[in-house]
């Protein structure tokens, strides 16, 4: 067997699984580029929130605070989240009014919050928290793949495409677009910015619930899980220019695979020193992210 | 005739000792077009700013008979004042439909589409570019669009900031006519800051002389038919010294 043979063999289910879990931070970014988008802010809260919202959902499901069916644990999950995003919008907000950067660091302390009442309700042990997934697995030119695998694909390919539908073809994903890009237009036409506002805000919390549960499987779930995945999520919202949906989208399929490579052929120990080093360098080369937005950027 | 809009005492503030507007007083009658005149900085775009809820002021706005100075933009569009702002501020980011349906956020989808429909009847110039980005309308569509973005909620009275602003006058041209049709329809009543005077005097039944924040002067449109007293009212108003370059009477 040839050695390019062998690089192939390897390479394949590496580009898969950076592939899946490029998903999944694609899913983190696109909420954390939402709110800049719209409100300015970089929501320093988002991965702690979202640990939260699989806190619940265990504590929800497994009896620890009641014993719901999987599906209702997720609902009320969901539902938490949102009024979280509510509650964190309505303080954020006056403070935006004055100072992005206040806001901004606002929204580390909400997350320092949510971490604290995580470790509160939860305490700091690691718990379990599965998915109910269909037992599958199948191989394809040296790949194995899973349902997890295709179960993410799914939910990222119909959760991404569902959002972009409506970024780009209703009235409300116009109202976001024009709030994005020229808030004094939205304001002039008679938009309520706050509800537009909320909008992205809601959407962010539901993507980070999305993608904190797909998360949780791969690893355990422990009150810093979730912020850790989230830190790849805002590296991918960086190389995708911070304010651009279709850059956090390729941004984030990018950092998966290229710690997948890093991890595999360099060293696992330093894949975060490794994405600090990508961040920097895609600053520098692509100051406005590989997605740089022109006056006709769509999304 | 009772009045649309009535401004009582109006004054506008930018921090806590600069006034840009102070104690100014108008009448706008249904469907009649009435100019602001004035030198730079003189608070014409400060008065329209009020009235259209985009900047906090003193004083009293009655718009068909409801005071309407505690109620929010978004309020006053749908009771039927929008602005049409200095700098057009057209989202090039979106199509030129996409900025029609922004006009006409608050009103139904079907309503909406009759009245892109009659935007794009009236400026036939952006209608074979609707579905483009804004950003490439030249500055004379762009201001087609930010005026036809404005009729898109139905309006009565719409407050116009400069729309002959960095126009080339055939285009600036083009533009009054078309308002001057929007005008002859009749129901629309229009509050028109203008450099241009000839331009203004074409379309306009009232004129107010600003200065420093204040009203110095009225007439009516009959009253300047003739060059000479156009000219006099300039003077006399704005100051024949004072009187900025870009007050085109001729
Ligand atoms: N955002 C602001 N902050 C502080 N001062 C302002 C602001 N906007 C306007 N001003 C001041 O208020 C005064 C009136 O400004 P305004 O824009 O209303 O004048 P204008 O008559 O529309 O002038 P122009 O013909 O140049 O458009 C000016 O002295 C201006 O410097
Ligand atoms: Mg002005």
């Amino acid at each position: 067997m040839s050695a390019a043979y062998h690089i192939l063999l390897d390479i394949f289910p590496l580009l898969w699984s950076g592939l899946i879990t490029g998903c999944l931070y694609a899913l983190g970014a696109l909420g954390l580029v939402m709110i800049f988008k719209s409100s300015r802010v970089v929501n320093f809260s988002h991965g702690n929130v979202a640990g939260l919202a699989a806190f619940l959902i265990y504590g929800f499901s497994s009896g620890t605070l009641l014993t719901l069916s999987w599906s209702a644990a997720v609902l009320m999950a969901v539902v938490a989240v949102i009024a979280i995003a509510f509650l964190s919008y309505a303080i954020v907000a006056p403070i935006m009014a004055k100072s992005d950067l206040t806001a901004t660091i606002a929204t580390l302390s909400l997350g320092l919050i949510a971490q604290g009442v995580t470790l509160l309700v939860f305490g700091a042990d690691i718990v379990p928290l599965d998915l109910p997934l269909p037992r599958f697995s199948a191989s394809l030119l040296g790949l194995r793949i899973t349902g997890y695998d295709l179960t993410v694909l799914a939910v990222a390919v119909a959760t991404i495409v569902g959002l972009f539908l409506v970024i780009d073809y209703t009235k409300l994903g116009v109202a976001f677009r024009a709030i994005s890009a020229n808030p004094i237009a939205a304001e002039i036409c008679g938009l309520n910015l706050r509800s537009v506002h909320l909008f992205a805000w809601t959407v962010s919390a539901v993507l980070g619930v999305i993608g904190a549960l797909l998360i949780v499987p791969t690893t355990f779930l422990s009150v810093t899980t979730v912020a850790t995945f989230m830190l790849q999520a805002f590296a991918a919202a960086v190389l995708g220019g911070f304010s651009s949906l279709p850059g956090a989208l390729v941004g984030g399929i990018a950092i998966g695979i290229l710690m997948n490579l890093f991890t595999f052929y360099v060293s696992p120990e330093f894949t975060n020193t490794f994405l600090l080093v990508v961040i920097l360098v895609a600053l520098n080369v692509f100051p406005n992210g590989i997605f740089a937005s022109t006056g006709g950027t769509r999304v | 005739m009772t009045s649309l809009l009535s401004v009582k005492n109006l004054s506008v503030f930018y921090g806590a000792s600069a006034q840009a507007v102070e104690n100014v007083s108008f009448e706008v009658s249904p469907g009649k077009v009435t100019a602001l005149l004035g030198a730079n900085g003189a608070g014409k775009s400060s008065i329209m700013k009020a009235v259209g809820g985009l900047i906090p002021a003193r004083g009293e706005i009655i718009f068909d008979g409801a005071p309407i100075s505690h109620f929010p933009v978004r309020e006053r569009v749908r009771r039927g004042i929008v602005y049409v702002p200095e700098r057009r501020e057209i989202v090039g980011e979106l199509s030129v439909r996409e900025n029609l349906v922004l006009g006409g956020y608050q009103i139904s989808a079907a309503e909406r589409r009759n009245r892109i429909a009659l935007v794009l009847d009236l400026f036939p110039e952006i209608a074979s570019k609707v579905d483009r980005g804004a950003w490439r309308l030249s500055g004379g569509e762009q201001q087609m669009l930010a005026i036809g973005r404005g009729l898109m909620s139905g309006p009565r009275l719409l407050l116009l900031d400069e729309p002959s602003l960095g126009l080339a006058p055939l285009l600036v041209r083009r533009v009054f006519e078309r308002l001057g049709a929007i005008r002859s329809a009749g129901e629309l009543a229009i509050v028109l800051v203008e450099q241009n005077l000839r331009m203004t005097m074409r379309l306009c039944d009232e004129l107010h002389f600003l200065r420093s924040g204040r009203i110095v002067g009225h007439k009516r449109a009959d009253e300047l038919k003739d060059e000479t007293a156009r000219q006099q009212a300039v003077d006399a108003y704005l100051g024949a010294t004072e009187s900025e370059p870009r007050l085109e009477t001729a």
